[in-house]
């Protein structure tokens, strides 16, 4: 297990090199330059005022050399200065991190919480009309465009209840109900998917043990149908149902970039695109390789829990 | 009556649900404007800004400059009260008011009026606005109220141009950081508060110099990106105000209860640039055949929603200046025209050229319906929908055959033509170059009679309107969504919400 | 084999779509960049059976031709994705060792970007264009498939018929393209489904983000992107392109759904 450990351990600083280096010559790679769009369009350029720019944020140095100084730093926990707002990169990300991780969390516990239920509702119906009508809903709901669904859902409750305040963020120390309230229309919005891909996995899991032997002896013991699911099978099926809640923190946040647009939530969302746009390279640079960092160390921890909790894979 | 009760239903769940979650609906605050605007200002130092979302937000709010233009355009006092301009036209000196102060609790001073003119001009500061003060020679103060301000030429739209150069207190002059955070200015807000991608909220600055103003006691920009969830915040009445929304906005609110619609005629302008330093628009014959192939009325119909009209080199809102559309033969739309045109011009048909399209939806659709017409005379245009900033580079590096745009246009002539058709003009991307225009040019920004100098800028445009390497398509009716408790609102044709100081939400 | 309704219903919804969209020519009763300014913004009606967009162009037309274009860029990209990745996958659980450690790292460093954020990075280095958005696609679908089938390849290259092709003197390429190959085939119809499904999806979030097809070309995220600007007063464009974008996406994802159960027989369960 220790040796298992270690080589991952490797792995997982070599994936990270690859990240950081894959994110930093990713954004150099992008046409369009930052100083070009920092003196915007209707001014005076001359070619001094664009050399003098560019020097002063360090884009005239080799590309290994900026990598160098980008990675060292950043080891640091220094992850530079924002071309734009001359904030320090780690402030931007921390007044931009706690609208996204709330409205994650509460997706992922929106779409887990209802998944364990509705995968059982499936697994126990299998067959059935109701199973096949639930299937075709959750493949609909892992289908569905989010981007879509945000508009018209604010759309139709904007008919429907045209006094409700229920765009943008406030932070939930100030009015945790409030907070709440305006969360939870783009959190479902955002836990279809997380519900309908995992309420598959319950069911497929569940059906999986269900023709287990260790089940049919449960069941040959006259265990009633529901108690045979629950004690036995769900408790099998936790070991899928844990690893892949790892992807889905890698799908919330892809999610959660154009969710976050539709109904004016500022997260990290809002700042990796207007980013983009700005070529913000410090910025954009930083976030990305955060969220990807995470993902990988997220999946990390998962794999090995997962190791942990199946004693088939322990050696 | 099914469709009803459903209807009735879901509503009343909806309203359960919320009273469960806790949403109470909207109450009126105490004389705070919520404003939704579309996108995230990058900073607030008014001499580094220079995109929109920033302007609105500080232009006339937060700063102000020595002057101020109005609702027709006009130059008005603003910080100066009044100012004289030698006969040569190379001197000007401004009074300032007597008491004003910064946000920040200092005096405004003529020093601090000498240290925001150098800020500027600073190469170390770089700011895009130093182009206005390019015949600048000196600037003095020469008492505590007054600033003598001496140019190397004549330059006669020097009062319209220092209208939003912002006046800041001297202890910036070589700081470039902090106005970016926390601006201090002189308006009638101060800055409060700043969510970055969540709202910007100023309050009111209580020792304003203009008795009575501002009116409200603070102003809240909401930073809602998406056009619908918008229209959604101010038909909700969470948003009192959408200030400078498009017309495809503007329609969808009309008529809604409880909002009301204020417009102008924009000073922005949509364009089509061409590039004249190669093949085919070096030609002008070309040109000329381009603009006939437009139908200008159709593209405003469609893009615009009909919301705008038919736009010459200068905007029918320069009312002093412009010259009617009428007078162009070329804007007469005649696709036959421009296919003889092209033959004469002696290029191979179909004339094959792209198009860059600028990332705005209108943009969008007028070089589609543009394309259309064109690929009907002669043309076969490819559409390139560039972002942002290769659109910028492009443009900046004259890399295209043609290119969809817009621009914030000027209250005067000069400050527009000047760098944009002169040749070696600062903005001159199409590399155009008239020994005519140059000349007329030339001589009009320093002439003082302003018979001959409209004149003059009469025969630039009829020159410009027809092979020019810009046809202008069209300007746009500019809105503001308003509720119907919002008083006092006035829109300006630059955009500016300086006219905020005067405005009031009644209960 | 008992019949299962599920599978049929599936195929019948992937087939429709495909049929609609590769018959565009022929069935789309408009020219799809053809304006008519009066004629916009209209509901459906005669003529019009889904309405017109913002320029007066017909929706249906649109429609047919654009969900053409979604399953080209999406057939194209899951096309590249299965090739690239299924190769690496191959390649790593055959040779072992190194190589697979190399080229597995390799696709974890590349899974570990959320697929959006890749999708856009991509797009954003190449330039945006159907063509270049499936390339982006594919980049991002390249290590699902190679992790995906490494490990049911692993098991196969252990087992004795492999052992025994090796041992007749088969070439490392015939083991591969004869023997594991085929055993591989079902997990790979499944996914390859599956991410048809999704594939367009992203394709029409690049393109709603103006990133995919290009105006005036007709797509179905570009409809939706152009039609919300709109949609308080026509919202028939943007409603049609999305019901669309789920409609190819759910009959592709059902039909990878159902294949799973047809070929995964733990899953049959009792009864």
């Amino acid at each position: 297990m220790t040796r298992l450990v270690l080589t991952r351990l490797v792995d997982l600083a070599f994936v990270l090199l690859g990240v950081s280096l894959l994110v930093f010559c990713m954004i150099r790679l992008i046409p369009g330059d930052a100083v070009a769009i920092m003196l915007g369009a209707n001014t005076d350029v001359t070619p001094e005022k664009v050399a003098a720019l560019r020097s002063r944020i360090g884009l005239d140095q080799p590309l290994l050399t900026q990598y160098w100084h980008w990675i060292s730093a950043a080891l640091r926990g220094d992850l530079g200065t924002s071309l734009w707002t001359g904030r320090p990169v780690g402030e931007e990300i921390a007044s931009h991190i706690w609208p996204t991780v709330q409205l994650s969390v509460l997706a992922l516990v929106i779409g887990a919480g209802l998944a364990v239920p509705a995968g059982c509702v499936m697994a126990s119906l299998r067959g059935r009309a109701a199973d096949v009508a639930m299937r075709l809903a959750s493949v609909a709901g892992l289908t569905i465009p989010s981007f879509w669904l945000g508009i018209v859902l604010i759309l139709v409750l904007a008919t429907l209840a045209p006094s409700l305040q229920m765009l943008g963020y406030v932070p939930f120390w100030q009015d945790p109900l409030d907070n709440l309230a305006r969360l939870v229309l783009p959190a479902v919005c955002l836990s279809l998917p997380i519900l309908a891909n995992l309420s598959r996995l319950v069911r497929s899991a569940l059906l999986e043990a269900l023709g287990q032997d260790y089940i049919r002896t449960a069941r040959a013991k006259g265990l009633g149908e529901w108690r045979v699911l629950y004690r036995h099978a769900l408790a099998n099926a936790m070991i899928p149902f844990v690893t892949s809640l790892g992807i889905q923190t890698g799908y919330l946040l892809g999610g959660a970039i154009v969710v976050e647009q539709v109904f004016a939530i500022p997260g990290l969302g809002q700042l990796i695109l207007g980013a983009i746009g700005d070529r913000n390279y410090p910025l954009l640079q930083a976030v990305i390789l955060l969220v990807t960092s995470g993902f990988v160390l997220v999946n990390f921890g998962v794999d090995l829990l997962y190791r942990l909790l199946d004693p088939r894979l322990r050696d | 009556m099914a469709q009803l009760s459903l209807r009735s239903v879901l509503s009343s769940g909806v309203m359960a649900l919320a009273l469960v979650a806790g949403m109470a609906p909207v109450v009126a605050q105490a004389q705070v404007l919520e404003v939704g605007v579309d996108a995230s200002p990058v900073g607030l130092d008014p001499h580094l800004i220079t995109a929109f979302p920033s302007f609105q937000v500080v232009s006339g709010t937060i700063y102000e400059g020595l002057t101020a233009i109005d609702k027709d355009l006009r130059v008005q006092p603003s910080l100066a009260q009044s100012w004289t301009i030698s006969p040569d036209g190379k001197t000007y000196v401004f009074k300032l008011r007597p008491g004003m102060t910064f946000h920040n609790g200092a005096p405004v001073e003529a020093a601090d009026v000498v240290a925001s003119f150098h800020r500027v001009t600073s190469k170390d500061i770089a700011s895009p606005l130093a182009s206005r003060l390019l015949t600048m020679d000196s600037v003095v103060a020469t008492d505590a109220t007054t600033v003598t301000l001496t140019l190397k030429e004549p330059t006669a739209p020097l009062l319209v141009s220092i209208a939003t150069l912002a006046i800041v207190p001297r202890s910036f002059e070589a700081d470039k950081d902090s106005l970016q955070r926390n601006p201090v200015g002189t308006g009638p807000f101060k800055f409060k508060e700043w969510q970055p991608n969540g709202f910007i909220a100023l309050s009111k600055f209580e020792h304003y110099w203009r008795a009575g103003a501002p009116k409200l006691d603070g102003v809240k920009f909401n930073i809602v990106p998406e056009s619908a969830t918008r229209q959604v915040g101010i038909t909700s009445g969470q948003f009192s105000m959408l200030a400078n929304i498009d017309p495809a906005t503007a329609l969808q609110l009309k008529g809604k209860p409880n909002v009301r619609l204020a417009e102008t005629l924009e000073l922005a302008y949509t364009v089509i640039g061409m590039n004249t330093s190669k093949p085919p628009f070096d030609n002008a014959k070309v040109r000329e055949a381009f603009n006939y192939a437009l139908d200008r009325q159709e593209i405003i119909t469609a893009a615009l929603f009909g919301a705008g009209v038919p736009a010459g080199p200068l905007s029918p809102a320069l009312k002093d200046w412009a010259v009617p559309t009428a007078q162009f033969a070329c804007y007469k739309h005649d696709p036959a025209k421009a296919m003889a045109l092209l033959k004469e011009a002696g290029v191979t048909l179909p004339v094959t050229i792209t198009m860059n399209v600028l990332p705005r939806q209108d943009i969008k659709d007028i070089a589609q319906v543009a394309q259309a017409e064109l690929n009907k005379a002669g043309f076969k245009v490819e559409l390139k929908n560039q972002e942002i900033g290769a659109f910028v580079q492009d443009w900046k590096n004259s890399n295209f055959d043609t290119f969809a745009s817009a621009n914030a246009g000027s209250p005067d002539p000069d400050d527009y033509f000047y760098r944009t058709f002169r040749t070696g003009g600062s903005t001159n991307v199409f590399k155009y170059s008239n020994k005519d225009v140059d000349g007329l040019l030339d001589s009009a920004r320093q002439m003082t009679d302003m018979a001959a100098r409209k004149a003059a800028y009469a025969k630039v445009q009829a020159t410009l309107a027809c092979e020019g390497p810009a046809a202008h398509i069209a300007y746009g009716q500019l809105f503001s969504a308003v509720r119907a408790n919002v008083t006092g609102f006035d829109m300006i044709a630059n955009r500016s919400l300086a006219n905020l100081a005067d405005t009031a939400v009644s209960k | 084999m008992r019949k299962s309704p599920l599978l049929l219903f599936a195929v019948a919804m992937v087939a429709l779509p495909v049929l609609l969209g590769l018959g565009a020519d022929w069935l789309a009763p408009y020219d799809p960049v053809g304006q008519d300014i009066v004629a916009r913004l209209r509901g459906p009606m005669v003529g019009h059976w889904l309405g017109t967009d913002q320029l007066g162009r017909d929706v249906l037309s649109r429609i047919l031709y654009g969900s053409r274009a979604s399953l080209l860029v999406s057939a194209a990209s899951v096309g590249l994705a299965l090739l690239a990745g299924g190769t690496l996958g191959l390649l790593a659980a055959y040779y072992r060792g190194w190589t697979e450690r190399l080229v597995m790292r390799a696709m974890d460093i590349l899974f570990a970007f959320p697929v959006m954020l890749l999708a856009i990075g991509v797009v954003a280095v190449l330039g945006p264009g159907a063509a270049t958005a499936a390339v982006a696609i594919a980049v991002v679908y390249t290590p699902i498939f190679a992790r995906l089938l490494r490990g049911p390849a692993l098991v196969i290259c252990d087992s004795d018929f492999v052992a025994g092709a090796r041992a007749a003197g088969a070439t490392d390429a015939r083991i591969l393209l004869v023997h594991v190959l085929p055993n591989l085939a079902g997990v790979m119809l499944v996914q390859t489904s599956l991410l048809l499904s999704s594939a367009i999806l992203v394709e029409a979030s690049l393109s709603f983000l103006g990133l995919g097809t290009q105006p005036p070309n007709p797509s179905l995220g570009l409809m939706l992107a152009e039609g919300r600007n709109v949609l308080m007063l026509s919202p028939w464009a943007a409603l049609f392109a999305g019901a669309a974008i789920l409609l190819l996406a759910f009959g592709l994802n059902l039909l990878g759904d159902a294949l799973r159960d047809r070929l995964d027989p733990r899953l049959r369960g009792p009864g």
